[in-house]
């Protein structure tokens, strides 16, 4: 009734400020611009909707502080808010991912990373195309930049790697710019040599643990012995050089990625006990993306939204139970979007930002110095289709790449004002589309958000986050992972 | 309501109630479950199949479809009427400065070099001064640091003829 009544409405003074909503039982969940939200009864949503929330009302005080009362608007609180939540709008490209080679020693059942076989020399960088890369990274208006090394395997071409390290730490002297360095990597040729000049360059590692061995073999294949092992050893070998530290230089903790093919649906509490047992304080269940390798399998390795869903719910129920008998341990996905929730920040996480960060957020670098909106967009390159392509760093200025028509195209499909269902989300004030997904999966940059896996993924996540974010025991220990 | 070739079911909606954009908008929301065609119906309504693509039924698909409808029509209204708000608002947080504004600093226009330079100066001046004021200087034999009034008394009023 109340609905009906608003929408009849038409003076701006007797509608409430912009708000998005959702039903939920008998509940209403409401976010705005700024990224606040609130779980509201029927008769409270009713109330807002009508305009009724006076000084008398129970929920006066939190509604206005948040924005959702028209005339107690707080303009200067809420546009810093909102340029908080937004302020990569104002910085440019802080990721760089150098692409050190396409060549890997692991045939992993969903790689998206088109690896070609460890002998395939031809697609490594030079330590000179390496440098270049690192030059064009500087370029960037951020004032701090991260240079992440992926392949492939990374570790396959050490000249280009030790090249770039020792080119940006130089770089970064003069530059006056915060730089830091990563390293994506299966370990699988970690030597103490090669650990040492990394910790020395204080160059953070990351791996990808996908649970328990017999689970981590079936999906990383190894035929140079047993990836699981390998992983395991060089995690605790870096876990103890940062408990150690050193004198002159900050060793990183390591960190690891999780892959979540259907083998693992059914074992959610293994793989995070395995996780535990590594001495690993952050878990990202990552899903599978029918991108690349992945999508020729994606028959047999592949599964539903809504199975994912319930895989990630699970996980996180286990996740917080173990919170509660004292194990530190979070999910990163979770805590990257309840940075965004409860403290409207970005956590840089660029596969959820409006516009998305192809391009004006990460740039990816290919083997032969060929510049595309993001890893993922190098893919599809790979494949043969260049639609992702940005530049070259032998022949294209930065200011040339950010006004590319793939940049702009990207910064145009992602923006959720103009897609359809996007705009219309309670979900909206947190959430950010892939123009690469929207390609390769359904033939068009903007996609069908009703009809989209990926935007199912989403939901489900945003669906489980909110819901637990409900219930103020789950509410204190889910907003203590993002309380730093 | 009613069903076409046992799975379509067709809705009419009335242009009166809900504009096009609207039915549009509410259709979109439904279709992960069903195919959508919609078609004008006269001139004052909208016709709106729907076709089920999985386990969903057409009559579940319409029912989803008539609660986005009142749904939508109240997103759109409180979209036209906040536009003018939302673009405020917007336009504040991205022109507002980055950081606080900071307590004016003096600005004498000079390098540091100069600064430097005209410190020594004062310095070498005001030590000059003490040396002087030590030396029984001070007693101004020519009467310079005397005022005007001191010297000839106070200005007398002229009276005007």
């Amino acid at each position: 009734m109340a609905l009906k009544k608003a929408a009849k409405k038409t003076s701006a003074a007797a509608v409430p400020p912009q708000l998005l909503w959702k039903r939920d039982g008998a509940d209403f969940l409401v976010t705005n611009d700024f990224g606040h939200y609130s779980w509201l009864k029927k008769k409270d949503f009713d109330s807002l909707l009508a305009c009724k929330v006076g000084e008398s009302h129970p929920l006066f005080a939190a509604l206005s502080a948040k924005g959702f009362v028209r005339d107690r608007l707080d303009f200067d609180g809420l546009a810093a808010k909102w340029r908080k939540k937004n302020a990569y709008l104002n910085t440019g490209p802080g990721l760089h991912i150098l692409v050190l080679t396409l060549r890997c020693n692991h045939k992993c059942l969903y790689c998206q990373a088109a690896a070609g076989g460890a002998a395939a020399k031809d697609t490594d960088m030079t330590p000179a195309t390496a440098r270049k890369c690192v030059d064009f990274a500087f370029n960037s208006s951020n004032p701090g930049i991260t240079i992440e090394f992926q392949g492939g395997e990374p570790l396959l071409n050490w000249p280009a790697l030790t090249a770039a390290v020792k080119h940006a730490r130089a770089r970064a002297k003069t530059a006056g710019k915060e730089l830091k360095l990563a390293l994506v990597s299966n370990f699988s040729l970690m030597t103490e040599e090669k650990a040492r000049f990394l910790m020395e360059n204080e160059v953070s590692v990351c791996t990808s643990l996908d649970g328990p061995a017999d689970l981590h073999n079936k999906n990383r294949c190894f035929s140079g012995g047993n990836s699981h092992a390998v992983t395991l050893k060089w995690l605790k070998y870096f876990q103890k050089k940062n408990e150690a530290q050193a004198d002159g230089y900050r060793v990183f903790k390591p960190s690891a990625l999780l892959t979540v093919s259907r083998y693992s649906l059914s074992r959610h509490k293994e793989i995070i006990d395995e996780y535990v047992a590594a001495g690993l304080e952050d878990i990202f269940i990552r899903p599978l993306a029918p991108i690349g390798y992945a999508r020729n399998l994606w028959g047999s390795i592949g599964y539903e939204a809504k199975d994912f869903a319930a895989f990630y719910l699970k996980s996180l129920a286990y996740i917080l139970k173990l919170n509660r008998s004292g194990v530190v341990i979070r999910e990163k996905m979770a805590a990257m979007m309840l940075d965004k929730i409860v403290n409207s920040r970005d956590p840089g996480y660029l596969d959820a930002r409006c516009p998305c960060g192809a391009a004006i957020g990460q740039i990816a670098y290919n083997y032969n110095g060929d510049l595309y909106t993001c890893d993922e967009g190098r893919m599809v390159g790979w494949e043969g289709d260049d639609v992702f392509k940005v530049g070259s760093v032998f022949k294209d200025s930065y200011a040339k790449v950010m006004a590319s028509a793939p940049t702009r195209a990207c910064v145009v499909s992602s923006n959720l004002e103009a897609q359809p269902d996007c705009a219309r989300c309670v979900y909206k004030p947190y959430c950010g589309v892939c123009p690469v997904y929207n390609y390769e999966v359904q033939g068009s940059l903007w996609g069908d958000m009703s009809s989209s896996d990926r935007c199912g993924l989403f939901k489900g996540i945003f669906g489980a986050l909110f819901a637990l974010l409900k219930k103020p025991g789950n509410e204190a220990t889910l907003k203590k992972w993002v309380d730093k | 309501m009613r069903n076409i070739k046992n799975k379509t079911v067709l809705v009419k909606v009335p242009l009166a109630d809900y504009d096009l954009d609207t039915v549009r908008y509410a259709a979109h929301a439904v279709s992960r479950a069903a195919h959508v065609f919609i078609k004008l119906d006269g001139r004052s309504a909208a016709a709106v199949e729907f076709t089920p693509t999985g386990p969903v039924s057409g009559k579940a698909v319409a029912a989803s479809f008539r609660a986005e409808l009142a749904d939508e029509k109240l997103r759109a209204a409180i979209y036209a009427a906040n536009r003018e708000l939302r673009d405020f608002m917007i336009l504040k947080a991205l022109s507002k400065e980055e950081t606080p504004p900071q307590a004016p600093q003096d600005d004498s226009g000079l390098t540091p070099e100069q600064e430097k330079e005209l410190d020594a100066l004062i310095a070498q001046v005001e030590s000059e001064i003490k040396q002087e004021a030590s030396a029984g200087a001070s007693k101004d034999p020519l009467g310079i640091t005397r005022t005007w009034e001191d010297k000839y008394g106070a200005k007398k009023s002229r009276k005007k003829n």
